[in-house]
């Protein structure tokens, strides 16, 4: 074990994530009132649970991936059924206050190869960002760029701030919070994909508002 | 919470309808799991604490889905769960199995298709997630329907242009389909096909089941330099893939290094130790090898994880005591014969187990008259049908020669050799029981005539079948089946020979039933041996030919 007691907080993490995630449930499964602001308190819980869920899942990855052990367990997935399984996660989310779309392009094959796993994370997270910051609704599509595959998450908000987007064209590390966070550990999950020598990567661009976009070779 | 149905155009699912059990440790979890499902509309579920209840309810009735947490506390975990379900046949293709896991990087353990779960759900998970999960499995399996169903029926040429169809008409099913094709080829020993198959993923993608396929296909067309190459590239990649270090020391025993092998299951048992079998071959391995510390610990671990699963027999308590025995540690034997005993008395296989090992102790302590009565034991034993596996048997020659009974050890001896007649690593462990007891001009003239006699009715059965002769050939095989019953290569030849005169000579009852049987034994003494599958097929192909032929005369 190593000196600094890292493995000891990991595991910390790791049963803090548990129970959160048992909680998050045990949330999901209180019914809906009817009542407005008892319905937006406790959505606006579901959302902050899931969101400190998730943040600790970010930190145990960003761990592995410092122990080199950031390996994507790639297989065929269907591209169509994860775009899908965001949409319903995000439309479970919104509960109607933000509108959801998707589009998948008509270049996207049946089946694609990647870790639909810490793809699906990293998108979430990017969903939620734009549930926080979009004024009206949100877009998750599906395209093929270069005959890599590229999975976007757009919004109509304001877009990134500049200080984000320069620190991704420099490569410099986001601050580690919040947003930066949550981005830093999209660009590893992305960089962690490879195929025949080709790294998958991250993009951000402000374009209507703030666009995501994941690549994966 | 109102969920959309499954996405436009595909057939709904009749959620009333699935019959659910949830396998989870913890209460808490398994009530939320059970709202979760309500919440979609699946009401008929079970809840199940652990595997032993997950299997008492799956005999009571059958379940369309299982969710299953990989993590159950004592005792046996999910995948142990799943594996001991599919190879008691306790669910079938058609039934869903979700593995719940607490992460995905380190428990991910990537199997053969046979032993992988439907999917994988990563706690926490939201209803949408897992709702679109089970309803994209329900979907693809509605898709394999004919695949399976001919699978299951052992039609297994059908089974293989129902994949081929579904490559050719659902793209999106395109690699399951390959994956399942893959498997079926393997199975039917057409390995050049099935190595050609994962070559064909890899160029699309090198996932790590193609990779592992085609190392197994690989393996059995024994080019096993190139298996081991690929394996330890795959390792090198991906070192928490359980199932590679399994292959790789059965290619490294092939290779005959079985130090190399040794390595690779201790490898293997280090990433997991729950898995029974890896245990029980690494105890056999390193007992081999010398290294009985380490033979020690995996016996135990056997025993250990495999409580109460149809994987631990009486053989594997043998294995423990065989280990102790050589270090010598008598107290430890006894401890084991003692606490096991309920289990041991309960079958004659047991009772040999106890009494062979027990005439063993006493000999080692010197107590001849002891020895001398529970050799007694063991021979009744045996002339009242108790087997023994071969390597109990060598431990009881060793025991009765030790105590005078020389003509006793002979005959048991002889025994094994004529049931492995070609089997060098056996042949070469009675010749050192010969060796220590310093007769070993005796021992090669029983090994010679015992393996002697059985070559010679194997070789007239083989020259025979080559002439055409099936009848005569047949004849002579099953002569040499009376001397050498549980011979699995005798056992195959005979089925191969009879199944070639029924082809020839049309329909024989009592031939048949004999074919039968001996298939039914080589499946015992050599389970996956490469040419069963195919002998397998051959039968059910002229049970059916017959079959519909006798409906219509």
């Amino acid at each position: 074990m190593s000196g600094d007691n890292s493995d000891f907080y990991a595991a910390l993490i790791h049963e803090l994530k548990n129970n959160l995630g048992l909680l998050s449930m045990t949330l999901d499964t209180i019914p809906d009132t009817g009542d407005a602001t008892r319905d937006a308190a406790l959505d606006a819980a579901r959302m902050q649970c899931q969101g400190v869920v998730e943040r600790l899942q970010q930190a145990l990855l960003v761990y592995k991936a410092n122990q080199g052990r950031l390996i994507p367990t790639i297989d065929a997935y269907s591209p169509h059924d994860l775009v899908d399984e965001l949409t319903r996660r995000a439309e479970g989310l919104a509960h109607g206050r933000v509108q959801v779309v998707s589009e998948v392009t008509a270049d996207v094959p049946p089946i694609g190869f990647f870790d639909r796993d810490l793809v699906e994370m990293a998108l979430i997270n990017a969903v939620h960002n734009s549930l926080v910051y979009a004024r009206s609704g949100i877009r998750i599509e599906a395209d093929v760029q270069d005959g890599c595959l590229e999975f976007s998450v757009r919004d109509d908000s304001e877009g990134f701030p500049a200080h984000i987007l320069a620190s991704l064209a420099d490569g410099t590390p986001y601050r580690a919070r919040g947003t930066g966070l949550g981005l830093q550990f999209a660009r590893l999950i992305a960089e962690a994909h490879e195929n025949r020598g080709r790294h998958g990567a991250l993009r951000l661009a402000n374009d209507g508002g703030a666009v995501f976009s994941l690549i994966v070779p | 919470m109102a969920f959309p149905p499954a996405g436009a155009g595909k057939p709904a699912i009749d959620f009333g309808a699935l019959r659910a059990l949830v396998v989870d440790d913890y209460s808490g979890m398994r009530n939320a799991l059970r709202l979760t499902l309500s919440n979609f509309g699946i009401t008929k579920v079970q809840l199940a604490a652990n595997a032993a209840e997950a299997i008492f309810h799956i005999r009571n009735k059958p379940y369309d889905f299982i969710l299953c947490d990989f993590n159950l506390g004592e005792g046996r975990d999910g995948q142990q769960l799943l594996e001991e379900l599919r190879h008691s046949n306790l669910i079938s293709l058609e039934t869903v199995f979700m593995m719940v896991t607490a992460e995905s990087f380190y428990e991910k353990v990537v199997a053969t298709a046979e032993l992988a779960p439907d999917d994988y759900m990563i706690k926490p998970f939201s209803a949408e997630v897992l709702c679109a999960r089970l309803v994209s499995i329900l979907l693809r399996k509605r898709a394999f329907a004919d695949a399976y169903r001919h699978f299951q029926e052992s039609q297994l040429e059908a089974a293989i242009n129902a994949c081929d169809a579904l490559m050719r008409e659902q793209p999106r099913y395109a690699i399951d389909a390959l994956r399942f094709k893959g498997e079926i080829l393997n199975a039917m020993g057409r390995f050049e096909e099935a190595e050609a198959l994962y070559k064909q993923v890899i160029a699309m993608r090198a996932v790590p089941w193609a990779r592992l396929g085609l190392a197994r296909a690989l393996h059995l067309q024994q080019k096993d330099e190139a298996a081991e190459e690929e394996l330890r590239d795959v390792l090198e990649h991906a070192p928490e893939m359980v199932s590679a270090y399994d292959l790789l020391a059965d290619v490294c025993l092939a290779k005959k290094d079985p130090a190399a092998a040794q390595e690779a299951l201790q490898q293997g048992v280090a990433v997991s130790a729950r898995t029974v079998r890896r245990q029980q071959k690494l105890g056999e391995v390193a007992f081999d090898n010398g290294d009985l510390d380490t033979a020690r610990t995996a016996c135990t671990q056997a025993i250990e994880k495999g409580r109460h699963s149809v994987f631990v027999t009486p053989a594997d308590y043998g294995n423990l005591c065989r280990v102790q025995l050589q270090q010598g540690d008598l107290k430890a034997v006894a401890n084991t014969l003692k606490f096991n005993k309920r289990t041991l008395e309960a079958t004659p296989e047991g009772q040999l187990v106890m009494a062979v090992t027990q005439s063993a102790a006493y000999t080692r302590e010197g107590k001849s008259a002891e020895a001398a009565k529970t050799l007694d034991s063991v021979a009744s034993l045996r002339a009242a049908g108790a087997h023994g596996d071969p390597q109990l048997m060598l431990d009881l020659a060793s025991t009765c020669m030790a105590n005078g009974r020389l003509d006793e050890a002979d005959a048991v001896v002889a025994e094994v050799a004529r049931n492995a007649h070609d089997s060098d690593a056996l042949l070469a462990k009675a010749r050192k029981i010969y060796a220590d007891a310093g007769r070993d001009d005796a021992g090669g003239s029983v090994l010679a005539s015992a393996t002697a006699d059985v070559r010679k009715l194997n070789n007239e059965g083989v020259v025979l079948a080559q002439k055409g002769d099936f009848r005569t050939a047949a004849e002579r095989l099953l002569t040499a089946c009376t001397a050498a019953p549980f011979n699995p290569r005798i056992s195959m030849n005979t089925v191969w020979v009879i199944l070639k005169h029924i082809d020839q000579a049309g329909m024989d009852e009592p031939m048949i039933e004999a074919a039968r049987r001996q298939l039914g034994e080589a499946e015992r003494q050599a389970p996956g041996h490469p040419r069963l599958a195919g002998l397998r097929l051959h039968l059910r192909e002229i049970e059916s030919r017959f079959g519909i032929h006798r409906k219509h005369a």
